[in-house]
């Protein structure tokens, strides 16, 4: 497990589900595969984190869920962002740029 | 939002759950696609997506953390186990529950009444506000009595220290209902009587000085009742002795002042009873402090204005005698008599429910010592002392609830069993209801009373995986500790027990003077319009067939007794200023002693030929003769009491007038014919039939618009007056009962389980020669030293305790010798019979399989 892929910084993994949901309604599988191919296969989200992490977004009620038929007649369940949603990853991108610029300033000072 | 999203959530988990599974099999479908698509064979993509998928379950697992309460899941968890394992020993359970339901219940009961007659007195708000003014006359030793018009004047004029005042006094009407002339009872009142007790009217307005006594603020009850409940009564009439009232305003539901009142009419002085002190007492006086005014500084500025009276000229008689006016509150005024019974009772109930506690305590201690195995287990497999903590709280809890459940059962039972109690100040326990704080009460005594004993055995069971080796000592001493602690209260409550039991049976043997036994008696209200009544309705109970005798009186012994009043003997002034020239009058009819049996001792009785134009004539009692006139005659000596002198021909034996515990005051009996200003009238048939319908028959046939009241028999009336002290005595034994019951299932526990720890032990004794005797006088030897601990602990605090007591008993020394040494044989016994089978299972051990036990 040497070649394991970095960890996500905490808190993040909400802020990416929420934007890569910004494309438009999409499942748990989708989600995942986004992530992974976006982040040139940096990033791997682990169903584990994943679905928790769903379940949160919805409970917070940032995102909702519908049943809906995949394009092979599966049944799936589809994640779409709401507007609590998209001003909550407003949000927190702010936060993260300012978290980012900050630990840059100080890595690049040291 | 996020809230209610969770309790969506929480309820819905179950679907939630089952679409989770199907969303991430969904997601492993699509990863074994693509899989494929990339070329793999089928079974590889399989096995890959699974492997890279992983088990759903942990993603589950937290999935389900984000959608609820997971300290509620847990707690239930907790719950379910709880329950299993109160199940799985339903004797302890049992026990347990029934000890907090007992225990609760009965403070519960107790409180209730503590609540409507003490702490909350008659419902009424801020009645620490509320002042009850009384006239005190030390030399006359009366005390507590009501007061005349110029107390009401006086106290009204204080206005620096009362915001309102009001007099208010007794009314008693015939009203119809239905055709059915029933009595009622009233109270007339001065203006600002509601604004005493802060109370608004419901629907209408109260009283105005305008008002004259011809407009009526009726009850809540009779509202409903009479009205049913309808806004239109007001501006009716309310028939009242056949005089209309028209009603102005409705009082609010929760207003009994004073309890079984149903109508108040204004009261109007006159001038000249304005300022006629120490005449027509009928008064009660409550005011309501003014802000910021404390009861003892009331009572100070009353008590200087009295000083200062007593200086001035007007008052130098009263002064002679020792006048005050005392304030009380409302409260004492409220509970009177009740009040130490009830402070006792309430204590008694206490030491129930602590040694209730004790109790529990020792069952759950017992019961832990056989799950410590269970604790080492959960500990090591990974659950946490937060976890175990949590589990027996939760397990405590449960038990509180099912005990605090019980205990409201209980509770209503006794309550309702109490508002039915013939005793004195029945119509304040008519009030006593269950209601819902103090259901709550209940289960919070119940509650904090399982925690209470399940901390000992918590701390214990935590503890106990550090030292293993400690615990069983320090087991022991703990149950010593409580096992002493219960048998002493139980030694407490049974000694007191025994003191009140025998002043009951000390007073039930005292005689009344007269005999009570075949006598009935009842009231009537007399007709206003109907003079020659009574004297038709004499001849008719005399003709009633069975009716030995029958007599008219105004009262009968037994309903508070005679009417107290100063007199005056003529010729004998040097008398005057004495305590005893106070004394108690009776009015009767010709026939009184007879039907009485209270026996004649010199002199005559009153013939029919005593009417209202013949001379004055009165009856004294032999306390009388001999406190004035000792070793001579009184007869021929004239007395001033009520209408101007009356001559004495005859002496009749004492009586008890209102309690067998109390001597009356000397007592004058008048001619009723000559006497006749009370609007009430008893009747007293001696019959060996039931006298009550009698009575009402007689009546009805005398005049069928008059309303018949009280109806009770002699020996009814005198067991009444004993009623509060059969209360206390049936109370508090089932107190002290309880508590050596439980004392007795405590011990029973706890030497069985020392039994079953020594099994090996007393094996091995017997094996090595012991014989069983001495096992079996060993543990009866343990029981004793526990047991007799408790003794003398107890013993040592009923003799301290004791004082409380004093005044609630008649003719039982303190220290009283049979109490104590009963009390004590009982409790030996009692221990022994608990230890005594344990101890001869001890005994009977099998060495041969006690060696093979473990």
């Amino acid at each position: 497990m040497a070649d394991r892929p970095p960890e996500l910084l905490p808190g993040t993994l909400d802020m990416l589900v929420l934007k890569t949901l910004t494309r438009g309604p999409n499942h748990g599988y989708g989600i995942a595969r986004h992530i992974h191919r976006v982040s040139g296969e940096a990033l791997s989200i682990g169903e584990g984190s994943l679905y928790p992490a769903l379940q949160r977004l919805l409970v917070a009620g940032w995102v909702r869920a519908e049943w809906t038929a995949s394009d092979t007649g599966r049944k799936v369940r589809q994640y779409s962002i709401t507007a609590a949603g998209r001003k909550q990853l407003a949000r927190e991108t702010g936060d993260f740029d300012f978290l980012m610029a900050a630990i840059s300033r100080v890595m690049e000072g040291a | 939002m996020r809230l209610w999203n969770r309790i969506r959530f929480w309820v819905s988990r179950r679907r939630l759950d089952r679409e989770l599974a199907d969303e991430a099999s969904a997601h492993r479908e699509m990863i074994e696609r693509q899989l494929r698509q990339e070329g793999l064979s089928a079974a590889d993509a399989r096995a890959a997506a699974l492997r890279q998928f992983g088990s759903d379950l942990g993603a589950r697992e937290q999935s389900r953390d984000e959608w609820g309460f997971p300290w509620l899941d847990a707690a239930l968890r907790d719950a379910r186990f709880a329950l299993r394992l109160l199940r799985r020993q339903p004797l302890v359970t049992l026990a347990a529950v029934l000890t907090v339901g007992l225990a609760v219940g009965a403070n519960t009961a107790i409180v209730s009444v503590l609540e409507t007659a003490l702490l909350n007195p008659l419902g009424i708000r801020d009645a620490g506000k509320v002042m009850v003014a009384s006239v005190r006359i030390e030399k006359l030793q009366m005390k507590g009595s009501e007061t005349s018009a110029v107390e009401y004047r006086e106290l009204q004029a204080m206005t620096d220290t009362f915001s309102a005042v009001a007099a208010s006094e007794p009314r008693e009407w015939t009203a119809e209902a239905g055709g059915q002339p029933s009595r009622m009872l009233g109270r007339g009142v001065t203006p600002d009587y509601f604004r005493v007790f802060g109370e608004r009217p419901l629907a209408g307005r109260f009283f105005t000085a305008e008002d004259q006594e011809s407009v009526a603020v009726i009850s809540y009850d009779l509202w409903q009742t009479q009205f049913g409940g309808d806004g239109s009564a007001i501006g009716k009439d309310l028939v009242l002795d056949s005089r209309p009232y028209r009603i102005v305003g409705i009082a609010p539901a929760g207003f009994h002042v004073p309890a079984g009142v149903q109508a108040w009419v204004p009261v109007v002085f006159t001038p000249r009873r304005l300022h006629q002190r120490g005449y027509n007492m009928v008064e009660r006086v409550f005011a309501r402090l003014r802000e910021g005014v404390t009861p003892a500084q009331a009572a100070g500025r009353v008590n200087r204005y009295v000083a200062a009276l007593k200086t001035s000229s007007d008052l130098t008689e009263m002064a002679h005698l020792g006048y005050f006016i005392d304030l009380d509150s409302f409260a004492h005024f409220v509970a009177g008599d009740l009040r130490r019974p009830l402070w006792l009772l309430w204590t008694a109930a206490l030491v129930v429910l602590l040694v209730g506690c004790a109790n529990v305590a020792l069952l759950l201690v017992s019961r832990t010592a056989g799950r410590r195995r269970e604790m080492a287990i959960r500990l090591a497999v990974g659950a946490t002392r937060g976890q175990i903590l949590r589990q027996l709280t939760v397990e405590s809890a449960l038990l509180g609830a099912l005990g605090g459940g019980c205990g409201i059962a209980v509770a209503a039972i006794v309550v309702s069993l109490m508002t039915r109690l013939a005793i004195p100040g029945k119509a304040l326990l008519e009030l006593v209801a269950l209601d819902r704080r103090l259901m709550l009460y209940g289960l919070a005594i119940a509650l904090a009373c399982s925690f209470l004993s399940g901390i000992a055995p918590a701390v214990h069971l935590l503890r106990s995986n550090q030292a293993a080796a400690m615990t069983r000592a320090a087991r022991r001493r703990f149950q010593d500790v409580f096992l002493a602690a219960e048998v002493a209260a139980a030694v407490v409550l049974l000694v007191g027990t025994g003191l009140l039991l025998r002043s009951l049976w000390a007073l039930e043997q005292v005689r009344p003077g007269f005999d009570p036994s075949q006598l009935a008696t009842g009231y009537v209200l007399r007709p206003k319009n109907d003079p020659s009544f009574l004297d038709r309705l004499d001849r008719n109970l005399r003709a009633l067939p069975g009716v030995e005798s029958a007599a008219l009186a105004y009262p009968v012994p037994f309903t508070g007794g005679g009417l107290t009043s100063g007199f005056g003997i003529v010729g004998r002034e040097h008398f005057q200023g004495q305590p005893e020239f106070h004394g108690e009058a009776y009015f009767v009819s010709a026939t009184y002693f007879q039907t009485l049996r209270i026996p004649l001792l010199r002199g005559r009785a009153f013939a029919d030929s005593d009417t209202a134009g013949a001379p004055s004539v009165c009856v004294v009692d032999a306390r009388f003769a001999s406190r004035f006139f000792p070793g001579e005659s009184p007869i021929g000596f004239k007395i001033e009491m009520y209408s101007g002198a009356a001559e004495i021909v005859g002496v009749v034996g004492s009586i008890h007038g209102d309690a067998l515990d109390r001597d009356s005051r000397p007592t004058v009996y008048y001619s009723m014919p000559q006497i006749s200003f009370f609007p009430s009238r008893a009747i007293v048939l001696r019959t060996s039939l039931p006298g009550g319908p009698l009575i009402r028959q007689a009546v009805k046939q005398t005049n069928s618009s008059v309303a018949v009241f009280d109806v009770r028999t002699m020996e009814d009336r005198i067991a009444e007056s004993l009623g509060i002290r059969r209360v206390l005595g049936i109370l508090v034994s089932v107190f002290g009962a309880l508590c050596l019951l439980l004392a007795m299932v405590g011990l029973h526990g706890v030497v069985s389980e020392i039994v079953g720890e020594r099994t090996v032990e007393i094996g091995v004794r017997l094996a090595l020669g012991a014989c069983p005797a001495q096992i079996l006088a060993h543990f009866l030897g343990y029981g004793l030293t526990a047991g007799g601990a408790g003794l003398v602990l107890g013993l040592a605090g009923a003799g301290w305790a004791q004082q409380w007591l004093a005044g609630l008993l008649y003719e039982v020394r303190p220290f009283d010798l049979p109490a104590f040494a009963i009390t004590a044989l009982a409790v030996l016994g009692t221990v022994l019979v608990a230890v005594f089978w344990p101890a001869r299972r001890a005994a009977r051990i099998d060495p041969q399989r006690a060696l093979r036990y473990e």
